[in-house]
């Protein structure tokens, strides 16, 4: 029987400090399966400690994080089993060749020789690097790395993804490809959980929107929800992310530069 | 632990030797037959050792004679652990030190469905493997063979199982030690600020010192056989440490004390547990901790004229020169650099020969000037070339002065001799920094991976043979003193002498020039090639 759940992540309470960093201040928060979630916030916010506690990488401090049906303190190892994750910057093995890496991880994600294969084979040819799979991955561009991580991340159907910047240094082609394949998993009850710095890939993509600030959540919700909140009617991601975390004055700091 | 997850961590582990070996990072092709051509062949030599030492052992008629072989053989046995065990350590540390460079893309990708236990063993195993499992695996069939011929085969399946042990024990010490260095010297590096430069060249320093202490110490006289009879009796005075409890498990079992024999076994068993459990918690603990940055200064951004504004530079090329400085006081690598003449110094004074060493430091500070960077600079060709030069040449002549000093103060050369070696060590940094230069720039690799290098291999060799045969060259006029050392002529008069470098300086400075239009030359096709 399988057991099908509301909330994919579910984070109540969770707080996580380093030294005298708030990383996390006692975040509460729901991301329901099938959904696109996305996390804003300015550099150092807290978003890439909440997408490592989510991944059980890092002990919360205070709280609890269940992900998938599974608590993330008790088994993480379980938890990356099932989740599909990218970080900010791909640090891959470079002296593996891509074919290499991605055989690698499909076999730690336990995937079949058969479907490892078509798997990799279809999304080597999708992002356009076939044909240099067998190159060393030191010898690829940044954009390649990024395709490489994606595809690793991919390649055993996870059920939830945890994306840091996604979307970095991939040509237009493969950047559409990976934001409708998005789409497409997410219909097919797969989470994503995405991190970005580019607000019209959020506004565009994702079903709620949080924004974080200083390791809190300022505002949680659909961009509706987010317009009501920040009282802008009508207005884009832009706007409202800086009302809400207080950086509007960007036309006295460029005017100051061009003195 | 998932004995598949292991099996796959340690084959990711094997290829990491890529980078260490540096092989071309595109299509990048390997036999699979030629890896373990090796390990066949290490069986096959040990075999071959084996049956030779049994066939002669077989052929000893004379009984007392031939108790005093097995006795001997049996002293290797004991003493072989203790034996593998110093061998590994070094080897496993040795590859350890080489992989220091390249740790940040060795380390283990955590997203995945890994636990450190796995990643901990597979690291553990892999660091084995290369030329320790070689080695290993050479000893190993000897000692199976020669038992069969001297009919000790149980003492010989034990010595291979504590071989087998204790190389374990030497490369999960390794590790422990791998990830103390890294969090301690992270600490270290976090806490004391700008003193971390000195922490930095001074750790180099005594790494360095105390490599060549242990190398004099084994070319100082001792045998082999010497070091086995060592081994062999010295362990079992210290046997209450546990990484000699493998060998001591041999000798009580050669000397039938069969509860002792068990003892120990499960103690070394019960330690290389132990170990192996420190190495996953400080693994899980401190896996991924990356050394934070080292803050130099907290002082408010004031730019103000430098030392090389004021002797004339422009400003980029001052710009050039103050970060080639701290590119060679804060990078790693480059900090070699300073302690490579401290430390041949120090050889020098050790080991008493009377080699002259002035020509390398020039040699090897220009072939890592070029350090990546300078080409982005808004720099003309001439300018880049400029700067590179003085600082090489500047940088070059502070260093021969300080081993001058202690040259001078050690081997007290006449005055003629002290100035006419001054005069040459000037002529040879001028000139031999313009080859580099040219070298360098030709040869320069912008490519950080798989480990930083300022300047291609192949670049390196060329410009390497080109300065040693232009020494030569250099050093021409100078050959009937190094005939008058050996006895061969009669010593040179003070005519000679001043006229050998005359002859010497003019040879130096053509080549200086010419070298210096060539390293202008490459400038600009490297700027060029930059722009495009």
């Amino acid at each position: 029987m399988t057991t099908v759940f509301k909330s994919a992540v579910k984070l109540k309470e969770v707080a996580k400090r380093y030294a005298d960093v708030v990383a996390v201040d006692y975040v509460d928060l729901d991301v329901r399966k099938g959904e696109i979630f996305g996390l804003l916030g300015p550099n150092g916010s807290g978003k890439s400690t909440l997408l490592k506690l989510i991944l059980g990488l890092v002990k919360p401090d205070a709280g609890s994080v269940n992900v998938l049906g599974i608590e993330a303190a008790e088994n993480p190892v379980a938890i990356k089993a099932q989740a599909g994750y990218v970080p900010e910057v791909p640090r891959l093995y470079e002296f593996l060749t891509g074919m290499e890496y991605l055989d690698f991880t499909a076999d730690l994600y336990n995937v079949g020789i058969t479907e490892k294969k078509a798997r990799i084979s279809e999304y080597l040819k999708a992002l356009e690097l076939e044909g240099r799979e067998g190159d060393m991955i030191s010898a690829y561009s940044l954009g390649m790395k990024q395709k490489t991580a994606l595809i690793s991340a991919f390649v055993h159907r996870p059920q939830l993804l945890l994306l840091d910047e996604p979307l970095s240094g991939l040509d237009p082609r493969s950047a559409k490809i990976i934001k409708d394949l998005l789409r497409e998993l997410a219909s097919k009850g797969v989470t994503t959980i995405l991190s970005t710095h580019i607000l019209e890939i959020a506004q565009a993509m994702c079903d709620r929107i949080a924004i974080m600030y200083e390791g809190r959540l300022l505002a949680i919700g659909s961009m509706e929800e987010l317009r009501a909140k920040a009282r802008l009617p009508g207005s884009n991601l832009e706007e409202i992310f800086l009302t809400l975390t207080g950086t509007s004055d960007i036309r006295d700091v460029v005017e100051a530069l061009m003195e | 632990m998932n004995w598949h997850h292991v099996l796959k961590l340690i084959s990711v582990d094997i290829k990491s030797g890529r980078l260490i070996r540096g092989q071309r990072l595109r299509r990048y092709r390997e036999s699979r037959v030629l890896q373990y051509v090796m390990y066949g062949g290490s069986c096959l030599l040990g075999i071959a050792v084996g049956l030779l030492v049994g066939t002669v052992y077989s052929g000893v008629t004379d009984p007392e004679m031939k108790t005093g072989l097995l006795l001997n053989v049996k002293v290797l046995f004991i003493a072989a652990p203790t034996l593998v065990l110093t061998y590994s350590l070094i080897f496993t540390m040795m590859r350890q030190i080489q992989r220091a460079g390249i740790t940040a893309s060795i380390q283990p990708p955590y997203w995945l469905p890994i636990t450190w236990g796995e990643h901990t063993l597979a690291a553990i195993v892999a660091n084995l493997i290369g030329v320790q499992l070689a080695a290993l695996l050479a000893i190993v069939s000897t000692i199976g063979t020669v038992s069969i011929f001297l009919g000790e085969t149980p003492l010989a399946a034990l010595t291979i199982f504590a071989l087998l042990a204790v190389a374990l024990l030497a490369s999960a010490t390794t590790e422990i030690f791998r990830i103390l260095q890294v969090r301690l010297t992270g600490a270290v590096y976090k806490t004391s600020g700008k003193a971390a430069i000195w922490v930095r060249f001074f750790g180099s320093l005594l790494l360095f010192i105390a490599f060549y202490a242990v190398y004099f110490f084994f070319t100082s006289g001792a045998n082999f056989v010497a070091i086995i009879d060592v081994f062999a009796s010295g362990q079992t005075t210290v046997w209450f440490i546990p990484y000699l409890w493998l060998g001591m498990a041999l000798f009580s079992f050669m000397n039938s004390r069969i509860v002792d024999t068990a003892l120990f076994l499960l103690g070394a068993l019960a330690f290389l547990g132990a170990l192996f459990t420190v190495a996953v918690k400080l693994n899980s603990r401190f896996g991924l901790y990356e050394p934070p940055a080292i803050r130099i200064s907290r002082e408010a951004y004031a730019p103000r004229p430098s030392i090389w504004s004021r002797l004339g530079f422009s400003l980029p090329e001052a710009a050039i020169m103050r970060k080639d400085f701290r590119a060679f006081t804060r990078r790693r690598e480059l900090m070699y650099f300073f302690v490579l003449p401290i430390l041949i110094t120090m050889i020098y004074v050790m080991s008493l020969t009377r080699t002259p060493y002035f020509e390398s430091s020039s040699v090897l500070s220009a072939m890592i000037l070029l350090v990546p960077g300078a080409s982005m600079a808004p720099v003309a060709a001439e300018s880049l070339v400029k700067c590179k030069f003085a600082f090489i040449v500047i940088f070059s002549c502070a260093v021969t002065l300080a081993c001058s000093i202690v040259g001078i103060l050690i081997v007290r050369p006449s005055p003629t001799l002290m100035l006419a070696a001054l005069i040459e060590s000037i002529f040879l940094i001028i000139s031999l920094s313009a080859v580099s230069l040219g070298a360098g720039i030709k040869g320069a690799s912008f490519v950080e991976v798989p480990r930083p290098r300022m300047i291609s291999p192949r670049a390196g060799l060329i410009n390497t043979i080109t300065c040693a045969l232009l020494a030569g060259v250099i050093l021409a006029p100078l050959i009937p003193y190094a005939g008058a050392m050996l006895g061969l002529l009669d010593p040179p008069s003070q005519s000679y002498t001043s006229l050998a470098l005359a002859v010497s300086g003019a040879i130096a400075a053509i080549v200086t020039y010419g070298f210096y239009r060539i390293a202008v030359k490459n400038a600009e096709d490297l700027l060029a090639e930059v722009d495009t």
